[in-house]
């Protein structure tokens, strides 16, 4: 009898433990307590700017690999997570347990104004420093801006190597961009086509120069990277600047006429950021989630199918932090994932840098 | 009846004047008004006010409005006179095409048309072999007028067939005898008669210039145009967080906008029994003869078509089968289903477009019936509640679409015991209905004032109670009326997008925020794919309700 109740003690024992997922290699084993938790919490809800079909492929993994935690996936855009997050906030309602948006300045605001839950991942050490800010907040993705452009219809001797390049094309052969040829982001509209003016003031001594040749109808500037990546492929716009790699990349796969360069002088690099909220409903769930984006598992997915550019060193892979910065080493100029972007919304500095760039790249 | 016209007036107030005055309090603060730190202030609008953008904005605005409806209101009435009242050949085609337009999703048609006419589309590039040089500039004002009065000529069309159906014959047929040519009855007998449709489409065409986004965006942007709000969108940028209540003041102009408007429309429709047309005597039915100008009106009417949904929908239509597209690229190498095959494999589709046609079938429905009891209640009522009541309704389309999605999720978060349905298929048909209300509302209006009161009297007269009255005399008669306004919201509510934006979530997710995400990802092949299946529903389901005999 004492048997048969030892016995059946263990198989019970073994049964309540395959049935938790399993600690992920090279984590504590403390995590257990945290894939139980998120297992009876059971969801997380993750609001996100990725679109749905690029991460696909991580969502489906993340199932795989806890397939009792159910991902509610919020497909918006960066300001619609930052109003509906605050707004929820407010009224105390139901919100996201993950937020993760390539706005790095907007998410970066909520993070100061103390919305972020700290959390000690087994992953930050794997991360580079400028990627993780204070346990609260991290980078997830390394994605370069690049200039593209129409190999089919502009000619191959003009295109820019650089930024210096790109502002000497504009001077000596102005008549090749002329009309509206060039594309960029629009300040005015984008949160992020701000900040990377920002970053590229501090890195190009010339840069409002540039600004001033993009004037008097050169360029034509639009709110994401989408629009002006389909508008140089259509061949309206010959050649873009500040254009997101990653979807460059993607696009490349169905037209093969789309060009893409980094620039040779420095590459910006912007990165995905995330964080959990404090008031998450499932801050379990969420830290499974958050671990998961920055293991190499999930990275390798980035680096491979997903094509979102992985972040950490120890990732290989087409679309990796690792083999652009083989490529182009120093170059590499990643946005630090702190308080600097915060520079980029105090609004005296705001509005006159608006005012600079409408006088400059705006004029008539 | 007053036990059923207070409480429904009461309701429709609270219902419109929540969204829209937690948007006017937020004017008047400092901050986000569920932030602690928030402070009465006018200093937005001061901003605003001292704003060169603001101004400009508002002028364009106002000319595009006013460009647009000078557009649409005498092409829609022309039209629905046109196929409603002749014998024009082909009409089973012609209807459920010029219903298209609606369908699509402005931000789809906008680029339709960049892919036909813009600078690089392929009619450009064919005129331009042919005679060296591209003769018109899709980017410009201009053009941006012609477009957006052309595509909302259905919404006329609507608003006029409806109260066309019910005319007597007789009128236009003794003026026909009388020698007068077709276009001559339409201008003096037919559209004078059917004048309360083409107010009430009017006045509300032209508050729809205000809330034009993905038009002005795609093809007033790159042209400078700047609308109202195209300049809210620059706005939620300017100070890098978006500011609520600077975007406030923005929606308290164009609310205060809609005061004259329907000040003016009260004018004009002060004398309601003119508009009788479905009197006593019973009339005969039958279509006008067009006579020798049967095929001049065919060609007029084809080539409308033409410019207003083949050049955008064969954009569309073309950037779905292809790969790649533009200068240098004959379209015919870069053929492709594959932009299908990606589109079947997007993990939200088949439960976007389900929910999206639930909304779009039951809750139009469920609106149409909230409508034609607003429409029944202030239906021969000599009350100030009436006035009330037209301003009322107007007020919720003074949100533009970046706004009422925002003012929505307010509403649902802020307002006790709303919770419940903030993620629910049910918000976002409230959120629809509210929004909508005044065209949905205004169609059966218009039905309504063509009933003459002896009618009604003889039903009362011969003892029936206000409810049988209703029941067997007036909602028979408004039938087309209430089919058109099913059918104008059914449009409208497949292509919806921004004014459900936060209500939405895995599970409730709509067509319009697939079609958005996708365009913001760049995935414009993915778009058109979309959008040619989305028209191919609509398109059949449309030839199967004409088929089964809806009239519209």
């Amino acid at each position: 009898m004492k048997r048969f109740a030892l016995a059946s003690a263990l198989l019970l024992g073994m049964l309540v433990s395959a049935s938790a997922q399993a600690v992920p290699p090279g984590y504590p084993a403390d995590y257990q307590a945290i894939i139980s938790a998120a297992e009876q919490e059971g969801s997380v809800a993750v609001y996100s700017a990725t679109d749905s079909a690029s991460a696909d492929v991580l969502l489906k993994d993340f199932r795989a690999l806890y397939p009792k935690v159910q991902i509610r996936y919020y497909d918006l855009n960066s300001t619609e997570i930052y109003n509906r997050y605050l707004s929820e906030t407010a009224a105390n309602a139901e919100t996201a347990d993950v937020l993760w948006s390539g706005s790095m300045d907007l998410q970066l605001k909520l993070v100061a104004d103390g919305h972020a839950l700290t959390h000690h991942s087994p992953e930050s050490a794997k991360m580079p420093k400028w990627a993780v800010y204070e346990d609260r907040a991290w980078g997830t993705t390394f994605e370069p801006l690049v200039i593209a452009y129409n190999k089919r219809l502009f000619p191959a001797d003009a295109v820019p190597a650089s930024h210096g390049d790109l502002l000497r094309l504009l001077k000596e052969r102005p008549q090749l961009l002329a009309g509206g040829k060039l594309t960029s982001y629009d300040p005015e509209k984008s949160g992020f086509g701000f900040l990377l003016m920002t970053q590229d003031e501090k890195y190009f001594p010339q840069f409002w120069e540039l600004a001033a040749a993009f004037g008097h109808g050169t360029g034509r500037f639009y709110p994401s990277s989408g629009t002006m990546i389909e508008r140089i492929t259509s061949g309206e716009h010959l050649v873009g600047f500040n254009v997101i790699g990653s979807y460059v990349v993607l696009r490349q796969k169905k037209d093969p006429d789309l060009g893409l360069v980094y620039p040779s002088d420095y590459v910006l690099v912007m990165s995905r950021v995330a964080f959990i909220p404090k008031n998450a409903k499932r801050p379990n769930a969420a830290k499974l989630f958050m671990d998961y984006l920055l293991s190499a598992r999930a990275q390798k997915i980035m680096a491979n199918q997903a094509m979102l550019f992985s972040l950490r060193d120890d990732v290989e892979g087409p679309y990796s932090a690792a083999a652009l910065s083989k490529e182009l080493g120093s170059r590499l100029k990643p946005i630090p994932v702190d308080m600097s972007l915060l520079a980029a919304l105090a609004p005296a500095k705001r509005l006159a840098m608006m005012r600079k760039w409408q006088e400059t790249a705006r004029a008539q | 009846m007053i036990w059923l016209r207070l409480p429904t007036v009461v309701i429709l107030a609270v219902v419109v004047l929540l969204p829209v005055g937690v948007v006017v309090y937020q004017s008047v603060l400092d901050e986000p008004f569920f932030s602690p730190a928030a402070r009465l202030s006018l200093a937005s609008y001061a901003f605003i006010f001292g704003e060169p953008d603001f101004a400009r904005a508002f002028l364009t605005s106002i000319v595009l409005a006013a460009g647009m409806t000078a557009i649409a209101v005498p092409l829609g009435g022309l039209l629905a006179f046109l196929v409603v009242r002749t014998d024009l050949p082909a009409k089973r085609l012609i209807e459920p095409a010029l219903l298209v337009p609606i369908v699509l999703s402005p931000i789809v048609i906008a680029f339709g048309y960049v892919v036909a006419i813009g600078p690089v589309g392929f009619a450009s590039l064919a005129v331009k072999g042919l005679i060296g040089f591209v003769p018109w500039n899709l980017y410009s004002l201009t053009s941006l007028i012609i477009i957006a009065g052309l595509t909302h000529v259905p919404h006329v069309y609507l608003f006029s067939s409806a109260s066309l159906r019910k005319l007597n014959l007789e009128l236009e047929e003794q003026a026909r005898i009388l020698g007068a040519a077709p276009w001559r009855v339409a201008l003096t007998i037919s559209l004078p008669l059917v004048w309360p449709a083409l107010v009430y489409s009017g006045v509300l065409i032209f508050f729809l210039g205000f809330e034009l986004f993905g038009l002005p965006l795609v093809i007033g942007d790159p042209a400078n145009v700047l609308v109202l709000t195209t300049y809210l969108f620059k706005l939620t940028n300017i100070l890098g967080t978006p500011s609520y209540q600077l975007m406030a003041v923005v929606v308290v102009a164009i609310a205060f906008v809609t005061l004259p408007l329907v000040y003016f429309q009260r004018h004009l429709l002060r004398v309601a029994e003119r508009y009788v047309t479905m009197g006593g005597r019973g009339g005969q039915s039958g279509p006008l003869r067009l006579g020798r100008w049967r095929w001049f009106a065919l060609a007029c009417i084809v080539a409308w078509l033409v410019i207003v949904i083949g050049l955008p929908l064969s954009g569309v239509i073309l950037r779905a089968f292809v790969s790649r597209w533009g200068e240098g690229i004959n379209p015919f190498d870069t053929l492709t289903l594959q932009n299908f095959r990606d589109l079947a494999e997007h993990p939200n589709l088949i439960g976007s477009i389900v929910n999206t046609f639930l909304l779009a079938t039951v809750g139009a429905a469920a609106s149409v019936a909230a409508y034609g009891l607003i429409a029944l209640v202030t239906h021969r009522w000599r009350s100030r509640f009436v006035a009330m009541v037209d301003y009322l309704v107007l007020l919720p389309r003074s949100l533009p679409g970046l706004v009422a999605g925002l003012a929505f999720l307010w509403v649902f978060l802020f307002v006790p015991y709303l919770g419940i349905l903030r993620s629910s298929l049910v918000g976002i048909w409230l959120a629809y209905s509210v929004v909508w209300l005044a065209f949905g509302l205004r169609l059966i209006s218009a039905s309504l004032s063509q009933i003459a009161p002896e009618l009604e009297e003889a039903a009362r007269i011969a003892g029936a109670g206000p409810a049988r009255v209703v029941r067997d005399v007036t909602v028979p008669l408004i039938r087309f009326g209430l089919v058109s306004s099913w059918l104008l919201c059914f449009m409208i509510f497949v292509r919806e997008y921004s004014t459900g934006v936060y209500l939405q979530g895995p599970g409730t997710e709509v067509l319009g925020a697939l079609i958005v995400s996708l365009f913001g990802g760049g995935s414009l092949e993915l778009v058109a794919a979309l959008s040619v299946v989305n028209v191919v529903l609509v398109a059949a389901g449309l030839v199967l309700a004409l088929r089964l005999g809806v009239r519209i």
